[in-house]
């Protein structure tokens, strides 16, 4: 057991060495397509294309769930005015207008993207979990929050990749957002569980926005140098 | 002191208030925020529509708040956008930020606000139209020409960064039509339309869209002519034209040669050839006339007598050689009845004539037993006319002397054939001769060449009236039958064939030798007649006056011979059972003073009854 031991420690620490070693030879190196799906033939316009189309398609329908749940439960309630300052994603670094997003390096975008993104996992699901809470809840809204939950899924996917291409290396320093606007979604009280649904899905539409305006801006720039 | 300035002053206040008001003047309306827009989602623009103005001089004034910032901060410009808007120019503009806004009146009396719009500039882009709408019609090299549709987006909007995302639509109409055609175009900022009409002017137009927003509206109007010569150039759709043509041209020629006869059978009708029932041209062609004519229903074709003209039906007065009234054979009726050719029920032969020669004279030899008398249940073969069935009267101890003729042969009484013997009501001569005991108003009909009479006479026979009247005749015959009415029998197949009292006909047959005539008797010797001569007179011509040496059987009209019942019988036979009568004796007598009056038409001897009638007289 003795020398198990000890030949367990040499492997890992030549297989340590490996991996160090590794890293230091490849940081110069250019970064070759890593395809780890095995999908190495499609190419970064073809991958910027199909992001743009999945996050247009998510927006597309956030703004439905949105208006069609606005015009059914939020008509004359004042929700609007309560619902400023009350996304959850506020604390991320987002630009806010077109020169800030030009500003941005697009690494950096490209992680706000991914942590917009991951900031959603959790509030839509429960968003499809407690919408039974909701009195008359229209179908279409369950369906629709499925079928986002589903393409961001595979929209992160797609960024990932395109992030391993560009610039690989960089999950460093992902901000997360902590979504605590559970309780509200389970309140007691129909008029605050309408309101924290309204809220919810007021915030899933703008964020939706910001990721579809950013790949845009984003495949402009890295595919077509800022001439689209 | 001082509590009197300060109501003196509240007073006067008032008082001023009241002034104001009595001069219609108030604080303004409510203004009311119209929409705001952003045409490039980098700066935005919002226009109010001011409320009343209280009747004082109102200035406007917008404030906003901007998410995330807790300032109020007034519109930065009230001039670009036009009168009553105010334009928030890049650096007040953010988006995906919620802004408050509020619109302010403001007049000497006082402010009024109107109520706050929440807005997102995110939510509010509504693009300029497109620019640069320019048509032009290509040609390319062996492709079909199009026309080529091509804009610029709207000036302002940043498309180069992907920041705005831009999608068009294009609609055309031609001059003559009223709606537009509408085509999604995408991101590009060019289409291709090919399916336009040469010759036509067609006017274009665009608008865009961001990829979330609204519409524009629809661009300035482009219009372009479509040169006659579009699809001219196109040799491939000639070649299609011709072929196709060629095509219908086959299918018309093939429709019109399939149905080409049937619309020529429309529109000249085929013309009916002659056709003879039960002709059959098959047979003819192979010679077997014996087939072919027994197929025509004639038997015995060439007859076996003389009678040529054998589409005939014989009213055969038979000789009876018995000498005896005995029932007729019923086995003989049917068959012998069609023995002579019948006439073809189709044809329109209108023979009907009589072979009164055969019927007279040679059909006397036929040493068939045609009995005197009738069975009439035998001889009727139709049911059709139960009213015949009468029980036979007719028996050898009949007083009557019936002669029955051939009464098979007789069962095809005038110009029918069996078949149409229904119609009948005399089936046969037996028929006939059943009648033949009534008094002297029986007449018998002949046909005559026209057949009218016959028709007549079966017409006559036809009626059950008529048929009603022979009964009668036939029961008044009986019970004359001990009266005078002795019908001297003719001893041998001399056959009273008498119906209803019609008009003689005269007979013709193709043979020359016997013409069985019927003449009026006034124009009658008791010599021969020869002549055959139709009848003149509507009189009823209803007893055989006699047969003339040329088998010309005369006819008395019935009035005359009304109360006479008699034929004196030829000396030559013995008298019949019919004379057995009383009337025999006066028929006897008869006899002896005229025999000048004798006919005599083979072994058939007739009296002419004028002589009797002088003898009466």
């Amino acid at each position: 057991s003795v020398m198990n031991s000890q030949g367990s420690a040499q492997k890992a620490g030549t297989l340590l060495l490996l991996v160090v070693s590794n890293l230091l030879f490849c940081q110069n190196v250019h970064p070759l397509p890593i395809c780890p799906s095995g999908d190495c033939k499609m190419s970064l316009q073809d991958m910027f294309d199909r992001l743009v189309m999945l996050s247009h398609y998510i927006h597309s329908l956030s703004s439905e769930i949105f208006i069609e749940f606005d015009q059914r439960y939020a008509q004359g309630r004042g929700f609007i005015a309560k619902a400023i300052n009350g996304c959850h994603t506020s604390s991320l670094p987002t630009p806010e207008d077109k020169e800030q997003a030009q500003q941005i390096p697009p690494e950096v975008l490209l992680k706000l993207v991914i942590s917009l993104l991951h900031a959603w996992n959790d509030p839509l699901y429960q968003l499809v979990t407690e919408v039974g809470g909701i009195h008359e809840a229209p179908d279409g809204m369950v369906s629709r929050a499925k079928e986002i939950e589903a393409q961001i899924k595979q929209l992160l996917e797609g960024i990932q990749k395109i992030i391993g291409q560009v610039h690989p290396g960089a999950n460093e320093n992902e901000i997360y957002s902590v979504w605590a606007q559970l309780p509200s979604l389970q309140a007691a009280d129909e008029e605050s569980r309408l309101f924290a649904f309204y809220n919810l899905l007021h915030c899933l539409r703008r964020d939706s926005h910001k990721v579809d305006n950013y790949l845009k801006i984003l495949k402009c720039r890295i595919v077509y140098q800022n001439n689209c | 002191m001082k509590d009197n300035v300060a109501s003196t002053i509240a007073f006067i206040l008032l008082l001023c208030l009241n002034i104001s008001f009595l001069n219609g003047q108030s604080p303004p309306g409510k203004p009311e925020i119209l929409k705001c827009r952003s045409p490039d989602k980098e700066t935005f623009t919002c226009w109010w529509k001011p409320g009343t103005d209280g009747g004082l001089p109102t200035n406007y004034s917008l404030t906003y708040v901007r998410e995330g910032d807790e300032n109020t901060y007034e519109c930065p410009d009230y001039k670009t956008s036009g009168p009553n808007s105010c334009f928030f120019s890049k650096k007040y503009t953010s988006i995906w930020k919620i802004y408050i806004i509020t619109v302010n009146a403001t007049n000497q009396m006082g402010t009024t606000a109107s109520e706050p719009l929440y807005v997102d500039v995110t939510y509010i882009v509504e693009p300029e139209p497109p620019r640069n709408l320019s048509l032009e019609v290509k040609w390319p090299k062996d492709r079909k020409p199009y026309l080529l549709i091509r804009w610029s987006p709207p000036n302002i909007t940043d498309l180069r960064s992907g920041w705005f995302t831009m999608e068009y639509e294009i609609r055309l109409k031609s001059e003559e039509t009223d709606e537009w055609e509408i085509h999604f175009a995408g991101q590009q900022t060019q289409f291709k339309i090919f399916s336009l009409y040469p010759g036509q002017k067609y006017f274009v137009q665009t608008r865009c869209k961001p990829d979330h927003g609204y519409w524009s509206r629809w661009g300035q109007e482009s219009a372009i002519d479509i040169p006659n010569d579009f699809t001219m150039k196109d040799t491939t759709v000639w070649i299609f034209v011709a072929v196709l043509s060629a095509v219908i041209c086959l299918i018309m020629v093939w429709a019109v040669a399939l149905k080409g006869y049937s619309m020529m059978t429309c529109i000249f009708p085929p013309v009916p050839g002659p056709k003879i029932k039960g002709f059959d041209t098959h047979l003819l062609e192979k010679g077997k006339s014996e087939e072919l004519l027994s197929a025509l229903g004639c038997q015995d074709f060439p007859p076996t007598s003389d009678c040529e003209d054998l589409l005939v039906e014989f009213l055969e007065v038979d000789d009876n050689e018995d000498e005896q009234l005995m029932p007729s054979h019923s086995k003989e009726y049917p068959g012998q009845g069609v023995k002579p050719t019948h006439l073809d029920p189709d044809s329109d032969s209108g023979h009907g004539s009589y072979d009164s020669h055969s019927l007279l004279s040679e059909k006397c030899e036929e040493p068939q037993a045609y009995p005197p008398t009738f069975h009439i249940p035998e001889i009727i073969e139709k049911p059709e006319n139960p009213e015949e069935n009468i029980t036979p009267i007719q028996d050898p101890q009949s007083n009557i002397p019936y002669f029955h003729a051939d009464v098979s042969k007789s069962s095809t009484w005038p110009l029918l054939p069996g078949q149409h013997m229904p119609r009948s009501p005399y089936h046969s001569i037996a028929d006939v001769c059943k009648l033949a005991g009534a008094p002297v108003d029986a007449v018998a009909s002949f046909l005559d060449k026209a057949g009218k009479n016959a028709l007549k006479s079966s017409k006559a026979f036809e009626t059950g009236k008529e048929e009603k009247v022979a009964k009668q005749e036939m029961e008044s015959l009986h019970s004359k039958t001990k009266e005078e009415t002795s019908w001297p029998l003719l001893q041998e197949k001399a056959s009273f064939i008498y119906a209803k009292p019609l008009d003689y006909v005269e007979i013709h047959k193709v043979n020359k030798d016997g013409v069985l005539s019927l003449l009026p008797k006034q124009k009658e010797n008791c010599d021969q007649v020869e002549k055959p001569r139709a009848s003149e007179t509507s009189k009823e011509y209803a007893k055989v006056s006699g047969v003339t040496d040329n088998n010309i059987l005369v006819l008395v009209p019935e009035s005359q011979v009304q109360n006479m019942a008699l034929f004196e019988e030829s000396a030559k036979k013995a008298p019949s059972p019919l004379e057995q009568n009383q009337s025999e004796k006066d028929l006897a007598s008869f006899a002896g003073t005229s025999s000048n009056c004798r006919l005599q038409l083979g072994r058939l001897d007739y009296l002419d009854p004028t002589c009797f009638m002088h003898s009466f007289h």
